[in-house]
């Protein structure tokens, strides 16, 4: 068994199950865990870490016990936060009514000084409810990841040029046509934009490239 | 319940820009972060609800009943990353739903929906921070400002720009794709004029942005890129 322990650290468990530390075998989460419909692995070699999640996140779980006996709880914490591993780190922090006067120190040590994310339970009870939903939603495609998007810049490249002073949509796609990028736009001299847009409007694109801009006044 | 103490604004102020929309409703957070926690607050048009505490953070506040409406979903979704577009950091402050007076207050519920809101939050990188109101958040937001600060990304340039040209060349970098008001406001500071930014080099632009090499890089390309006039008809 041992030899595989750092294989479960590394890999975390499969689809649908946690990987759990021995400590929580008899508690409530667990039981709510069970009855929710995820698996539970016991696992003796995980650390300072309380659970992993198939979906490479760990969690550890501050109590309402371990935030009102002191600070011993940021130790655990910092050695959390110091073994570097793949997973995504993720606190749950019991918020009860007993607890709830600590929470904002302890939410400012976790997010602000560690860096680490932070979610609110109610207890036991709330925890395994997360963790589960957490456990049977892990194959949905996250809404909230950004995909790069290839899109067109002609639009966006007409939009900046109908900023400058006196372009509209008209002259801004003449001047497209001659000059093809904002680049060569704004290295144009009067005389080659004239013909375009005519000599007033020439002169005022080139200064507004070319005119410094004044501090203060 | 003990009152949480002010906190310190020894490290001198920090400087904060502000969506016009998040004012109504905004009120007391705009307020307290001007007396209680000595910030500059700029209030001008962001192009979305919410608020840029850095030069590479904009934080957003919700309520936590907003988070849990199915029907706001993908709204959210799409402002998250539009914001991720435009920041490095995007911060999401979950406030407690205010309890109207003569109102009992009412348990939240916790749905398996909302759950997974805030799983999918955390692993797309957003910075969640939970507040029971306007007074904390305020708090939270100043401390991320300050954090930021320390960390060298505090906006050290003044938060409004002065004379009519200064003010064409803000709108004109606001247009840019990956250009966050932040990003436009520190370019239009530092360049001389227009033309300095479009003729200068990927570190120049990243320096004067105060911004990072990957999104110079972009302002780069973009300023060099050659329209298509087939393309730019359609």
């Amino acid at each position: 068994m041992d030899a595989e322990a750092p294989v479960a650290r590394t890999a975390g468990p499969p689809h649908g199950h946690v990987f759990c530390s021995e400590k929580w075998r008899s508690s409530d989460l667990i039981r709510g865990l069970r009855g929710g419909g995820v698996k539970i692995l016991f696992e003796n070699e995980l650390g300072v870490v309380d659970f992993l999640l198939p979906n490479k996140s760990s969690v550890l779980y501050v109590s309402e016990c371990d935030i009102i006996a002191g600070n011993g709880y940021k130790r655990k914490l910092v050695r959390y936060r110091n073994t570097s591993s793949s997973f995504q780190e993720l606190v749950l922090v019991e918020k009860s009514r007993i607890s709830e006067q600590y929470f904002a120190a302890v939410q400012s040590f976790v997010v602000l000084d560690l860096g680490l994310a932070l979610l609110p339970v109610s207890g036991q009870t709330g925890a395994s409810q997360l963790i589960t939903h957490i456990v049977l939603s892990e194959s949905q495609e996250n809404p909230f990841r950004r995909r790069s998007a290839c899109c067109l810049f002609e639009p966006l490249v007409m939009a900046v040029v109908q900023k400058v002073p006196g372009v509209g949509k008209v002259r801004a796609r003449a001047l497209l046509h001659s000059f093809s990028s904002i680049q060569q736009l704004c290295n144009a001299t009067v005389a080659e934009l004239a013909p375009i847009v005519g000599k007033a409007c020439a002169q005022r694109i080139h200064s507004f490239f070319h005119q410094h801009m004044v501090t203060g006044s | 319940l003990p009152v949480p103490p002010p906190a310190s604004t020894s490290t001198g102020s920090v400087s904060i820009l502000v969506d016009s929309s998040c004012i109504s409703g905004g009120v007391e957070l705009i307020t307290s972060l001007r007396q209680r926690h000595a910030a500059a607050v700029h209030v001008c048009s962001l192009g979305g609800s919410y608020f840029i505490v850095s030069n590479r953070m904009a934080v957003e506040r919700h309520s936590q009943s907003d988070l849990a409406a199915t029907q706001n979903r993908t709204q959210l979704a799409e402002r998250v990353k539009s914001l991720q577009a435009l920041f490095e950091r995007v911060c999401l402050i979950v406030e407690k739903d205010r309890i109207k007076k003569g109102e009992a207050s009412r348990p939240f519920q916790q749905t398996r929906f909302y759950d997974c809101t805030l799983a999918a939050l955390v692993r797309a990188g957003v910075r969640l921070l939970w507040s029971d109101g306007a007074e904390e958040s305020a708090g939270l937001m100043a401390d991320l400002a300050r954090l930021e600060q320390r960390k060298g990304q505090g906006i050290g340039v003044p938060l409004e720009v002065t004379g009519q040209h200064r003010e064409e060349a803000l709108q004109v970098f606001l247009s840019m794709p990956s250009v966050s008001y932040v990003h436009a406001l520190n370019m239009s500071h530092s360049f001389g004029s227009v033309e300095e930014l479009i003729n200068s080099p990927v570190e120049a632009i990243q320096k004067a942005g105060c911004m990072s090499r990957t999104r110079a890089e972009e302002i780069y390309r973009f300023l060099r890129y050659s329209c298509d006039t087939f393309l730019m008809n359609a």
